[in-house]
């Protein structure tokens, strides 16, 4: 959390955080609401996500809406669908140039509010259903879209690797949904879904810019009009497994050229204990920068992939260790990457590696307040996590972890599921 | 030492950057952006993938070089007779990286603390050199895992095979990376030739952008160049092959894993080759703000193959240009190929039919001039364009004015001479049966 944002608890049990500041051409708005997230939701929530989107009662169509954005100096709207531990979140962005720099005044930013506003809190309900002929489009693009996973081999290859990691857990529900949930969906069953929803759910909602805190609440008020029930239901907390029975391997064939290794390990760590800070460490000397133990001893020493690093999901408390490489060479990168964590549970880290991340980890903190979207990231995925901190409070916590810390919370780290998409014959590029 | 500074503003943007010369040439521009705590410099040579064939002033030997040297040698210079420079970069707590174009190869760092010593790695690693036999080897493994990476990339397939079917002959049509093939000839004496050629100071440019001091980079990029004993560099006479006005072929295709097919509908601009400075920007605005018009999401072509699941909310429209070669580019991921192409030719027919009324004109330019002033709150997106244009002979501050400047008779003329049927190109990546 950023020293100079400012929370409102609105009346209606929604949330506004507005950080103002100066320094940004833009006015940014990110709306978000909260969902569990859950096999028999999921779908519904992304579908509902891309029809919001189509338009409002105001802009019922997506040329009226589109134009008025491009009358707003090309303001920049869209709706997304996020998965954040096992919490689901549909948000809404706009972001547009703030009227000083091209000679407008206030009416700009209020037109921007009411745009937004429209498409979550007005949408184009006719007796409770959404517009027919966009809800079949939209299952449409939502099916290719879901589909298109396989597009993207290294996002194809994380996915697959988190869904057999995590099968029986909320966090294995893929965050588009799944084919078969879309065919049952009908306008009304969605129009239903969204009066249910959006009464209830927590909704955040945040402003960056050089505005006046009392117009924007004015604003708020006047432009964003949600029926809600008053207060909002609690959503359950992230299960954070810490037990890994026994290793799982998978292997997955495909004619492409380059094999993606995936390594899923749980951390038995969650973003408010006590160990996250150290595990922020642990994950950064293993594999979150140019100079971390992977990229050092599989790509600069051994030469066997180009992309190799570790990631933490910080949220749901796991890490992955994925890298590009020649199916020939599993076992050898697979012997490599093994032997660094190996090397962290042993505690080996050097005075250099400890300092190294440490300021890499700090500046990449640091840096996330100069841009919009990075810092409403930040805060929200504290919110979700329950660890509320200004930058300052993390740099000094980053500051103090020790080497032992550090290797307290790499005894904890467990390999549970290896997945490879290894490359086969035939996929020689042709053209 | 004195180093005597041109201020150039943009009024617009409420953003003004200094420039100086500093000898051996270095172009240095500082951009103050007051409240940021990261900071950003690129250091970037007129070198890219394009430059294959050379041959510099005062010397009778021409050079002719594998593809993917440019590439290549970006890769390398990050290591030193000291080792990795990026631990170096991770001791100061910034961040490091670097990227190969067509035309450029920049390094660049950011970060929020140590400002002078990093810019000071910056500028030392970049300047110093050192390859052998076997890092070379090594970073041919390395290399040959992101040309597979690429190869098994259905959207950069799909523009490179594009750009081999509008090209017959210019390099662009050339992946950036090279193949493996032709990294596998690269050696430590060729890495060497073309770094003495294009890594001279008069040949660069440096541009940093944050809350620094103009003044004190300049008198440390100065004293940093002066301990080098730099000559003075001739000309680079840089040769490409005459590309003849036609299309390569006409249309290509690859089978690859992907859920459906992608089509890039390409057209090439043979009257833009050899257009520089603002001659090149003004057609660059022109033909972005053409391409908007016949097919932003806020026309009804747009909308109407978006409801006919033709298109999805990637489709894009785009033009490049550089001063050898200019190309126009269409497309996205489609259900249906042959379709989707017939509608894109029809709907250029249509507009021309129809022309360009003046509320469609202006309301593009609009979204078009503030588009660019948001981009403006991204330090990356100042320098990296700021200096992109700089070697194209243009100034990127001049958009907003350029903008206001253009006509929409001028936008019309285009939409008559270009995208015409016999530029045009088609790639399509299509899913792998069974």
């Amino acid at each position: 959390m950023l020293q100079q944002s400012v929370t409102y608890q609105l009346a209606d049990g929604m949330r506004l955080v507005f950080i103002p500041t100066d320094k940004f051409k833009t006015v940014s708005l990110a709306l978000f609401l909260h969902l569990e997230l859950r096999a028999d939701l999921a779908t519904r929530a992304a579908l509902l996500s891309a029809v919001l989107e189509r338009g409002s009662r105001r802009y019922p169509d997506s040329l009226t809406l589109r134009r008025e954005l491009e009358q707003l100096y090309g303001a920049e709207l869209s709706t997304d669908i996020h998965k954040k531990g096992e919490r689901h979140l549909i948000s809404c962005t706009l972001e547009m140039v703030h009227s000083r720099f091209v000679g407008e005044g206030e009416e700009l930013f209020r037109r921007g509010v009411s745009i937004l506003g429209g498409i979550i809190g007005d949408p184009l309900l006719e007796k409770g259903s959404f517009r027919e002929e966009y809800v079949a489009q939209e299952k449409e693009h939502l099916a290719q879209e879901i589909k298109g996973l396989i597009n993207d081999k290294a996002q194809y290859a994380l996915e697959r690797c988190l869904s057999k990691m995590c099968q029986g857990e909320r966090y294995g529900v893929y965050k588009l949904g799944r084919l078969e949930d879309l065919e049952q969906i009908t306008p009304a069953s969605l129009g239903q879904f969204y009066r249910e929803l959006v009464p209830r759910c927590p909704i955040d909602l945040y402003m960056v810019g050089d505005l006046d805190p009392e117009k924007v609440l004015r604003l708020v008020e006047e432009e964003l009009r949600i029926q809600r029930d008053g207060l909002s239901a609690s959503l359950p907390p992230t299960e954070v497994r810490a037990e890994v029975e026994k290793v799982r391997y998978y292997e997955e064939s495909m004619p492409v050229q380059q094999s993606k290794l995936v390594l899923g390990y749980r951390t038995g760590t969650s973003f408010d204990s006590e160990d996250y800070y150290p595990l922020l460490m642990y994950n950064g000397i293993l594999g979150g920068f140019p100079h971390s133990k992977l990229f050092v001893n599989v790509r600069e020493k051994a030469s066997l992939a180009y992309y190799v690093y570790s990631r933490l999901e910080r949220l749901k408390g796991l890490m992955v260790i994925a890298a590009g490489i020649e199916a020939g060479e599993y076992q050898k990168a697979l012997g490599i990457i093994e032997k660094q964590v190996e090397a962290m549970a042993r505690g080996e880290i050097s005075p250099a590696e400890m300092e190294n991340t440490r300021r890499s980890l700090i500046n990449a903190l640091r840096v996330q307040e100069d841009s919009p979207y990075p810092l409403i990231n930040a805060h929200l995925e504290g919110s979700i996590g329950g660890r509320i901190e200004t930058v300052d409070e993390m740099v000094r916590a980053i500051e103090r972890v020790t080497p032992e810390e550090i290797a307290r919370v790499a005894r904890k780290v467990q390999l549970d599921t290896v997945y490879l998409l290894r490359g086969e014959e035939g996929g020689e590029a042709s053209a | 030492m004195s180093i005597s500074w041109d201020i150039l503003k943009s009024p617009e943007l409420e953003e003004r950057a200094c420039r100086c010369l500093i000898e051996p040439g270095l172009e240095v521009y500082v951009l103050v952006k007051k409240g940021y705590r990261k900071k950003y410099a690129i250091f970037s040579t007129r070198f890219g993938s394009i430059d294959s064939r050379f041959q510099v002033e005062g010397s009778d030997q021409v050079i002719d070089v594998p593809d993917g040297v440019a590439h290549f040698l970006e890769h390398k210079l990050f290591e030193d007779e000291q080792g990795d420079v990026m631990e170096r970069f991770a001791a100061l707590g910034a961040s490091p990286n670097a990227f190969t174009t067509f035309t450029h190869t920049t390094y660049l760092f950011s970060g929020t603390e140590n400002f002078p010593d990093c810019l000071e790695l910056l500028l030392d690693f970049v300047q110093e050199p050192y390859f052998t036999r076997e890092t070379v080897q090594k970073e041919q493994g390395i290399i040959g895992q992101e040309i597979r990476m690429y190869q098994d990339h259905p959207q950069w397939r799909v523009f490179f095979n594009l750009l081999e079917a509008l090209y017959a002959l210019h390099p662009v049509r050339k992946d950036i990376t090279g193949s493996l093939e032709s990294i596998a000839r690269i050696t430590p004496e060729l890495l060497y030739d073309c770094y003495r050629t294009f890594y001279h100071p008069s040949n660069m440019a440096l541009f940093v952008v944050g809350d620094v001091d103009p003044r004190q980079v300049g008198e440390q990029v100065a004293a940093n160049l002066a301990r080098r004993n730099y000559r003075p560099l001739g000309e680079i006479r840089r040769f490409y092959p005459e590309e003849p006005p036609a299309v390569n072929r006409t249309r290509v295709s690859q089978e690859m894993v992907v859920s459906q097919p992608i089509l890039h509908l390409g057209f090439k601009d043979a009257e833009a080759a050899g257009l520089t400075g603002e001659e090149l920007l003004r057609r660059e605005l022109a033909m972005d703000l053409l391409l908007s018009i016949i097919f932003a999401p806020s026309e009804p072509l747009y909308q109407e193959l978006y409801e006919e699941g033709l298109i999805d909310d990637r489709f894009d429209a785009g033009y490049e240009a550089e001063n050898t070669y200019a190309f126009t580019l269409i497309g996205g991921e489609t259900r249906d190929p042959e379709l989707l192409y017939q509608r894109l030719m029809e709907a250029i027919h249509r507009q021309r039919r129809r022309g360009i009324p003046q509320e469609t004109f202006e309301r593009h330019r609009r979204q078009h001039l503030g588009e660019y002033i948001r981009r403006f709150n991204s330090l990356e997106f100042i320098a990296n364009n700021y200096l992109a244009y700089r070697f194209r002979g243009a100034d990127f501050f001049a958009v907003p004015a350029l903008l206001k400047q253009l006509k929409r008779e001028e936008v019309e003329s285009l939409l008559n001479s270009q995208l015409q049927e016999e530029q045009h190109a088609l790639s399509l990546v299509l899913p792998r049966p069974g």
